[in-house]
């Protein structure tokens, strides 16, 4: 009998994890069903680029049941109860599933609630519909008081709000309005950006570029009204159009099935990625409570260790790897460059790397790579 | 100080920077003037990070201690 792997969750590390599994195991060892409540595949990172105007949405969205593998089955619901003990996750439409293993990949879901006045008075851009109304701001605004920065504290892509920074004034000065915009970039620690070897070069970059770091700024209640955002320090700032990173936290079914700490953030082993106390169920990506960078590059390098791992386990052949940690962001930076970060369990001071044109040709072909090689297991 | 009782306890041991210091930040963010917020931390800069923190918000550090590669410093909230 094939063990039975149910993945919740069709974002990139449960598509990846699905794809190497199939290609790691012939059907006769694993039968692979993933869940999903929607039938769209949005490659996140694009969100910035239709914010700027660089992308489209056909450019960063797929149909779903396309991105999987032959012998997939692919499942469009809504999880609603996921038990661990009883091996069993309950959706929407009453049907109960049961598995051998199970991996939850469900992502982080927005939570504005935790700061006052964010759903009136901030623009962001993690989700489409949002990216686009950021747009229409970035491409009207002609003149005032432009703040970016870091709004709810733990949240998807820690450089995302650096680089819409960057991509927002490059813009400005292409629409030729930038000389009537002024720049701020609020911080809740004492520097732009925690890795202090690369917060040198993105400070360096934006007092080139004449954005002004605003430092122990935790935003703490948005005045949509007055236009004006408070934080916690006491301090507060005036503004026409307001980018902040909206707070996050781990999905509905996650936290009603009491799976998570009190975000919803899932506990699982740093290496083998299996959820506390348990050694047939799993987290990867978002989902998890790890203390890595919440990104694509993480819940992809996860899925691939998962992936072995579960295969090593069902087949009984070969020796199971760790998950190191390991990640990798490209910056936009703007003016045709972007950094990059590099970090993992192992680094005390994680590296960074200078702007340069090369990483920026990698970030757009990654665009083009995500679907064709990424998602597929390629690489 | 060791015969203060904290009365909210972040444990951010393993956790790179930022990760204790957003911790406390969010601790902070629900707490109230008197609370004693203790935060454990194993990253090294957390000590300058919230030694800075402390000294911009006007909060009190009781203390900071280091043991066995763990930080442990402990906050009196004051200016919430």
């Amino acid at each position: 009998m094939p063990k039975r792997v149910l993945i919740l969750g069709g974002g990139d590390g449960g598509t990846i994890l699905a794809n190497r599994l199939v290609k790691k195991l012939p059907a006769s060892q694993v039968e692979v069903e993933v869940i999903d409540k929607s039938d769209v595949h949005w490659y996140q990172p694009g969100f910035l680029f239709i914010a700027t105007g660089e992308a489209e949405k056909e450019d960063i969205s797929r149909r779903r049941p396309g991105l999987f593998r032959k012998g997939i089955k692919f499942t469009k619901g809504e999880v609603m109860k996921i038990d661990l003990d009883d091996r069993t996750v309950d959706l929407a439409d009453g049907t109960k599933k049961k598995y051998d293993y199970l991996v939850i990949a469900t992502g982080s879901t927005l939570n504005p609630d935790e700061i006052p006045g964010f759903e009136q008075g901030v623009d962001h851009f993690w989700n489409y519909e949002a990216a686009m109304k950021l747009r229409e701001k970035l491409f009207s605004i002609k003149e005032g008081k432009v703040i970016v920065g870091i709004g709810g504290l733990l949240y998807k892509c820690p450089v995302a709000p650096l680089e819409i920074a960057f991509l927002a004034e490059e813009l400005f000065r292409k629409r030729g309005v930038r000389d009537k915009i002024e720049m701020k970039y609020v911080s809740p620690i004492d520097r732009a950006y925690a890795p202090h070897l690369l917060n040198r070069v993105i400070e360096e970059e934006m007092e080139k570029r004449g954005i002004e770091v605003v430092t122990f700024f935790s935003v703490d209640s948005v005045d949509p009204e007055r236009k004006v955002v408070n934080s916690l320090e006491g301090d507060s700032l005036d503004y026409d159009l307001l980018i902040l990173t909206p707070p996050q936290q781990g999905v509905k079914a996650v936290r009603d099935s009491g799976i998570g700490d009190d975000e919803g953030w899932i506990p699982v082993d740093k290496h083998f990625l299996n959820i506390e106390g348990y050694d047939d169920a799993f987290a990867i990506g978002d989902a998890t409570a790890l203390p890595t960078p919440k990104t694509g590059v993480i819940a992809h390098f996860q899925a691939a260790t998962l992936a072995h791992n579960l295969a090593v386990e069902i087949s009984g052949q070969g020796t199971k790897e760790i998950f190191d940690g390991q990640s990798f962001c490209v910056i936009e930076t703007g003016m045709g460059k972007a950094s990059a970060q590099v970090s993992s369990y192992f680094y005390d001071v994680p590296p960074g790397l200078i702007p340069n044109w090369v990483l920026h040709a990698m970030k757009l072909a990654m665009n083009k790579m995500y679907w064709r090689c990424i998602l597929t297991g390629m690489i | 100080m060791s015969d203060v009782q904290p009365t909210i306890t972040v444990d951010a041991r393993g956790v790179a920077c930022p990760g204790p210091l957003t911790s406390l930040i969010k601790a902070y963010r629900k707490a109230k003037n008197g609370d004693i917020i203790e935060v454990l931390a194993t990253d090294a800069g957390f000590k300058a990070d919230v030694e800075a923190w402390v000294k911009r918000t006007g909060n009190e550090l009781l203390s900071i201690t280091e043991e066995g590669g763990v930080i442990r410093a402990l906050i009196k909230v004051t200016a919430r």
